[in-house]
């Protein structure tokens, strides 16, 4: 061991609370100020310049805007976690399975993890283009598509256009962390159920969900926070277009601050959506403790 | 206790499902290797002739678009980035897992709120900052905010993998006359490599995915990266899709590879840590 004071301890870790400082401490600090800094400038420098007060948050909450964005986001998130919970356990009770090739064959279905966003957003605006879209095709040779859609240009189909990726990235997740837990169910109890007579649902519902369920929320709550501050691929694929159809809380902050140069306005959004986050985390506190501390 | 065959059973079962997942990126992968006459089509062929295939789509990108200044540019910012994140991370997580104190909830905590802040909001403060010290437009601006981004969870799973390594071994090492930083080199690194390397691979895709600190705290086009580049095809009148997949392709192939030889340290790393996402 390296020493044995506690000043060696607080040595080794002063780099990282360095960047913690950067990376938490200093932004939320710097977001809240400048929420209160009204109007807009080209140079971020003067920003102090600006006058002071709360009508950022006045307008914010009077706005329809606001509300709607706040609304996309519900449903962006509800969207996304419930298929992607419901594919991760199918491909977790999979991959508990011992079979011949199981660790290359759960690498790569578990890949879609590791796949940047910008490349997701480009691979499915190319699978859903309106006109060459190979998604299209394979609709209109199964005959469930009469016309050509352009899944994200489309007002009525674009919030589920840009969930289907995120689904696609986020899925493993879930993957991940069943298979974690499913791992640590132990087999002795399948075996007296076998014993006892018991159906594949009946194991299921009494051994197997059981052994998952906390792990099983806290990731439904991590996944949570990944999608409400998903940014890349709704940026990339829509914007949050058309008409405003897929604006995420997410995706609003980085338009008011670098399109419209709004820096107060997106900090007061900044403020809406770190609140939703608290909020989310505090209804859910229990679940956290007990899984992850 | 299972047959064979209900054993087979199961590999095509999951290799249905993988066929099923990875379809996006094998349609990506077909059409950057075919020509884009049988890929812009009413009803593609799903299945491809192997005689059509051609590197075509790589080459023309490669003449018309500075692909290699932005895959120098990433490969730059990645490397630099991860190898920072994790040296510290390594030293905040040994600290974590042998010095007992409240700074271990503290952590647990800093990682929680890390996942609260979405990264469309964080380069705000990060673009004022940058501004401030003359970092907007520099490879230095990008390197260190990555490198930040990446310092909790790494720092989470380094701290996992330190508590699996007994102090015992360590105080046989000092009795035998290591010094305790001679212990440290010389005998818990060498035993915590799975989790350097999971810390590793985790950092490396985290910085190389990064869009939203690339795009905003850069503007000059030789600084950007293989991700911005691949945007700026999407503003095109007409995008060049097989263009644009072979970058893509290009873009994907490292983080394949990391991620297929070495996703056994991740998830059993990621089992411990639990907040990857």
């Amino acid at each position: 061991m390296i020493g044995r004071s506690r000043w060696t301890g607080y040595a080794l870790l002063a780099p990282a609370l360095a960047a913690v400082g950067f990376l938490i401490l200093y932004p939320l600090y710097l977001v809240i100020a400048t929420s209160f800094r009204q109007g807009k400038t080209l140079n971020v420098l003067r920003l102090s310049e600006l006058p002071f007060g709360l009508a950022n948050y006045r307008t914010m909450l009077a706005s329809e805007a606001t509300w709607h964005s706040v609304w996309v986001t519900v449903v962006y998130l509800a969207g996304t976690i419930g298929p992607a919970f419901l594919i991760g356990l199918g491909t977790a009770l999979l991959l508990n399975r011992a079979f011949p090739g199981r660790r290359w064959l759960r690498s790569l279905i578990l890949l879609p993890w590791a796949v940047p966003g910008v490349i997701v957003s480009i691979v499915f605006l190319w699978l859903l283009d309106g006109s060459f879209g190979v998604i299209n095709a394979l609709l209109r040779s199964a005959g469930w598509l009469a016309t050509d859609l352009a899944w994200f240009a489309n007002e009525d189909t674009a919030l589920a256009a840009v969930i289907v990726p995120t689904v696609w990235k986020a899925y493993p997740f879930f993957a991940l962390t069943l298979l974690a837990s499913l791992q640590s169910i132990p087999a002795s109890l399948y075996e007296a159920a076998q014993v006892d007579g018991a159906t594949h649902w009946q194991r299921f519902r009494f051994i197997t969900w059981p052994g998952i369920r906390a792990p099983a929320m806290l990731a439904a709550i991590l996944n949570t926070l990944w999608a409400l501050r998903e940014f890349d691929i709704i940026y990339l694929t829509t914007g949050g277009g058309p008409d405003r159809a897929t604006e995420t809380l997410a995706v609003r902050i980085y338009q008011e601050a670098f399109s419209f140069f709004r820096m107060g306005t997106a900090s007061a959004l900044g403020v809406l959506t770190m609140a939703m986050a608290v909020l989310l985390v505090l209804l859910s506190m229990r679940t956290i403790r007990r899984e992850y501390f | 206790m299972l047959t064979q065959s209900r054993r087979w059973q199961f590999t095509l079962a999951a290799l249905l499902v993988a066929a099923i997942v990875l379809f996006p990126i094998y349609w990506m992968l077909l059409t950057s290797v075919l020509p884009s006459e049988l890929t812009r089509s009413r009803s593609p062929s799903l299945l491809p002739q192997l005689s059509a295939l051609s590197l075509g789509a790589f080459r023309t990108v490669l003449a018309r678009k500075p692909v290699l200044t932005w895959l120098a540019n990433s490969v730059l910012v990645t490397v630099a980035a991860t190898c920072v994140s994790l040296f510290i991370a390594t030293m905040a997580g040994y600290s974590l897992s042998r010095f007992k104190s409240r700074a271990q909830q503290a952590a647990g905590f800093a990682l929680l709120v890390s996942k609260m802040l979405p990264a469309s909001l964080i380069v705000i403060p990060f673009f004022i900052a940058f501004s401030t010290f003359g970092l907007i437009d520099s490879r230095w601006g990008l390197i260190l905010a990555n490198a930040a981004v990446g310092v909790p969870f790494a720092t989470w799973l380094m701290k996992g993998f330190f508590d699996g390594i007994p102090r015992e071994i360590e105080l046989a090492a000092m009795l035998d006359g290591c010094n305790g930083a001679q212990a440290v080199w010389y005998v818990v690194l060498p035993l915590a490599r799975p989790g350097l390397a999971a810390a590793g691979i985790y950092l490396a895709i985290v910085t190389w995915s990064d869009f939203v600190f690339a795009r905003t705290l850069v503007t000059n086009p030789d600084l950007w990266v293989l991700n911005v580049g691949m945007q700026s095809f999407l503003g095109e009148y007409l995008v060049d899709w097989s263009s644009l997949m072979a970058v893509g392709t290009l873009s994907l192939a490292p983080v394949l590879v990391l991620f297929l030889l070495l996703e056994p340290f991740l998830v059993s790393g990621m089992t411990q840590g639990a907040a990857a996402n």
